[in-house]
């Protein structure tokens, strides 16, 4: 689509104010919350109707290639799209899983691969799932079992995915298998864009400890994948799943600092609500929550700043993921302890209807966020690379 | 100050002129302020050394390089003077400059007093002059409201009478600022020791190399700064600025014992393998970076609010004091932890940063008292 609009050369200030137009006319949220549907399948709708509305406007993907839906941005201008969007409170990426896979899809693709897949998963008309984790292998991928094996034209790929984000409701999956001989570890891995929609594909929800199923069980039985849907070449998964266009990263971490504030706004609101501001321990709590958001905003700034100097994002950019998991739990109890005794009801408990949904949003975080420390490598994993890689311990291991 | 300002100058990014500054003092005081060089002046009553002191002054500029042109100094701007506060940190260099450049310069300079700006700041920016500020007194408070030392009218000025504690480098100072109530309130007033009425006795302190003291005023005659009765502003921006510095050398001295926490995990064996490849180890490594990170950004952000003349910089200063303070102590304790019963010597400097974390801790009020000052200021 090349009547796209390109606004590449515009200032910071003329793309805030265009956006904000735009945002104006067109961001749902600015209809009463209520109106956000609960329902996991409603919700997803909800915001896959917003999503293709930025598509189509030419909002979407600041800092993806214009050539594939994407803004194409410099970083300095995504910077200001994900501020505007925050301060605007616009809903989350419905996929933002999707979003994860666009990287490696971009990095590692083929031409034919990028022109199939990349529209479609920017405007959400297709979801895309992470086949990464195994019941035996959680953090650890070089142990995963999924076999594909080649058959021709094809790679027949059988085994058994879970804790696999929004798999129920997706389209495709970007599929670890392992094509070298077992025990090759992480130098025997491939990876696959997975149809799951494809005979041998089952889905099941998982529920979660929330109650709620944010992920699947996936099954694969014999399921066919073409050779030319293979990401990156054979045995080279690892390096296609670790992926991340690291430095637009950079954009959006700079962003969420505004959603930091945000919470923390939120959780100030629900001390004053609950008349628990002056009891000299909840303010000292609540000191402590105020300056751990601003902490997490100032990290997103240093790496920002530091790759808008055109340098790397730097040793910060690995810690900013542990702060954020610790950020959020600390954030969740302390919102818990400020509800007493209301802490220990359901989210969908009527009682709490005093506090609105906001309440049952808190506890719904609290139980949330036992998984921020979990997901996507554990808090221990995360701690292991930092010193590793950051802090040079890796030579000195075994 | 504004979250994501991306069209101001970028928070946090350093200009090569910052850095050049950072690698020269850096250099002088591997050079100047070696580990043997600490543990030799802690030793002395005086708690510096003067050739030091002269070359700092004389050859970096570093007493005048944040004061103003018109009196004297260089006009760089507090983000800079934190580098050199940052290098100082690391080092533990022992020089009365907390005490004079940061503290007793700014409480002058921000009581708008024109003639005393005139008077004594040249001398702080050249090096000459030593001064301390006396603010505290047996309460421990760092408050004006709390002060006891009392001024009374004389002619031709006031004269002081009362107990000041815990005064930095107030023993050897050449001037003190000194704060006391007047019929009015509380008021600022400069203070030559030399003259009568002034006893000066160092404190045995837990920190060697920061040196505390003991001031009794018994009809000191004092020269009144500013507006009568006006310190408590002057005195609460001081100590912003104050808390602002030493977040800096707080960042500064938890990066240097990170750093040789790390290194020494790398090379010390146990079990037939470096400790540093333990997990344990590592994650109390990780850990640490996480708080040197954060302390680090702590202290930058309130830098530059102050040389941007935010109105944010009292949220910022009570933040970033409690914070960097626990990220300190935090790390000088896992230091020592890692390094095991070496760690816990006497011949080892990890005490020696132990020590200086807990004692700035402390100094102008600890994190529990800074958080209350936060959510004050908040509004919460």
């Amino acid at each position: 689509m090349t009547d796209r609009p390109d606004r590449n050369g515009l200032s910071a200030d003329e793309l805030a104010a265009e956006l904000r137009v735009f945002l104006a006319e067109h961001h749902p949220g600015r209809t009463p919350p209520a109106t956000v549907p609960t329902a996991a399948a409603e919700r997803l709708a909800f915001q896959r109707t917003w999503q293709a509305t930025l598509f189509d406007h030419g909002w979407a993907a600041p800092g993806w290639p214009r050539r594939w839906g994407g803004m194409g941005l410099p970083l300095r201008l995504q910077a200001v799209h994900h501020r505007e969007m925050a301060l605007a409170r616009t809903p989350v990426a419905p996929s933002r899983i999707g979003y994860i896979v666009g990287p490696s899809l971009l990095a590692y693709g083929t031409e034919a691969q990028l022109e199939r897949f990349l529209r479609p998963l920017i405007r959400t008309d297709e979801l895309w799932c992470q086949g990464f984790s195994e019941p035996d292998a959680g953090s650890d991928l070089a142990s995963l079992r999924t076999r594909a094996v080649l058959d021709g034209d094809v790679y027949r790929v059988t085994g058994r995915k879970v804790w696999t984000s929004g798999a129920q409701f997706a389209d495709w999956m970007l599929c670890l298998a392992r094509t070298g001989p077992a025990g090759s570890g992480a130098a025997g891995i491939t990876a696959l864009a997975l149809d799951m929609h494809a005979p041998g594909v089952n889905a099941r929800p998982l529920r979660d400890m929330t109650g709620g199923a944010h992920f699947a069980e996936v099954e694969l039985d014999d399921v066919r994948v073409p050779v030319a849907y293979r990401v990156g070449d054979e045995n080279a998964g690892w390096a296609v799943a670790r992926a991340t266009l690291g430095h637009e990263r950079s954009t959006s971490l700079a962003s969420a600092g505004m959603r930091y504030r945000r919470v923390t706004g939120d959780l100030l609101e629900l001390a004053q609500r609950r008349g628990r501001t002056d009891d000299p321990y909840d303010r000292d709590a609540l000191a402590r929550a105020v300056t751990d958001a601003r902490l997490l905003e100032w990290s997103g700034q240093r790496v920002l700043g530091r790759v808008l100097e055109g340098g790397e994002p730097g040793p910060l950019a690995s810690v900013i993921r542990l702060q954020h998991a610790l950020f959020e739990q600390g954030l969740h109890e302390l919102a818990t302890d400020l509800l007493g005794p209301h802490a220990a009801l359901a989210a969908s408990e009527a009682h709490l209807a005093a506090g609105g949904k906001q309440d049952g949003a808190w506890l719904r975080g609290f139980l949330r966020t036992r998984a921020s420390t979990i997901g996507a490598g554990t808090a221990e994993i995360q701690r292991t690379t930092i010193a590793d890689k950051v802090l040079g311990l890796r030579e000195v291991g075994r | 100050m504004s979250a994501v300002d991306v069209e101001s100058s970028a928070m946090f990014v350093f200009s090569d002129e910052q850095n050049a500054l950072r690698a020269t003092v850096r250099r002088f005081l591997a050079e100047r302020s070696p580990e043997t060089e600490v543990r030799r002046l802690m030793e002395t009553e005086t708690g510096y050394d003067t050739a030091v002191w002269q070359l700092m002054a004389g050859q970096l500029g570093l007493q005048g390089l944040a004061l103003p042109e018109k009196f004297g100094g260089s006009g760089f701007g507090f983000v800079d003077l934190q580098i050199v506060l940052e290098e100082m940190g690391r080092a533990l260099l022992c020089a009365p400059f907390l005490s004079g450049v940061v503290l007793a310069a700014n409480a002058v300079l921000l009581s708008g007093d024109e003639a005393a700006c005139a008077q004594y700041l040249p001398g702080i920016a050249e090096g000459g002059t030593i001064a301390a500020l006396a603010v505290t007194e047996a309460s421990g408070s760092w408050r004006a409201g709390d002060v006891t030392t009392a001024a009374t009218a004389v002619v031709g000025g006031y004269a002081l009478s009362g107990e000041k504690l815990f005064v930095p480098d107030g023993h050897v100072a050449d001037l003190l600022f000194v704060l006391a109530r007047t019929a009015v309130g509380p008021s600022l007033f400069a203070v030559d020791p030399a003259a009568g009425g002034v006893t000066r006795e160092p404190m045995g302190t837990l920190d060697a190399t920061r040196k505390q003291s003991r001031l009794t005023f018994d009809g000191a005659r004092a020269r009144l700064i500013g507006e009568d009765g006006g310190a408590e502003r002057p005195l609460s921006q001081t100590l912003d600025l104050a808390a602002a510095a030493l977040a800096a050398e707080q960042a500064g001295g938890a990066r240097r014992v990170l750093e040789m926490a790390v290194e020494y995990a790398k090379v010390r064996e146990q079990f037939g393998r470096p400790i540093g490849s333990f997990q344990a180890i590592k994650h109390k490594c990780a850990d640490m970076l996480l708080a040197v990170e954060s302390a680090t950004s702590a202290a930058y952000a309130v830098g530059w609010a102050i040389d941007e003349g935010s109105d944010e910089v009292g949220v910022l200063a009570s933040l970033a004091k409690a914070f960097c303070s626990e990220a300190y102590t935090h790390c000088t304790a896992e230091n020592i932890q890692i390094h095991g019963g070496i760690g816990f010597t006497w011949e080892h400097p990890a005490h020696l940063y132990f020590k200086r974390a807990k004692s700035t801790e402390i100094l102008f009020g600890n994190p529990r008292y800074h958080r209350a000052l936060l959510a004050d200021r908040l509004g919460i």
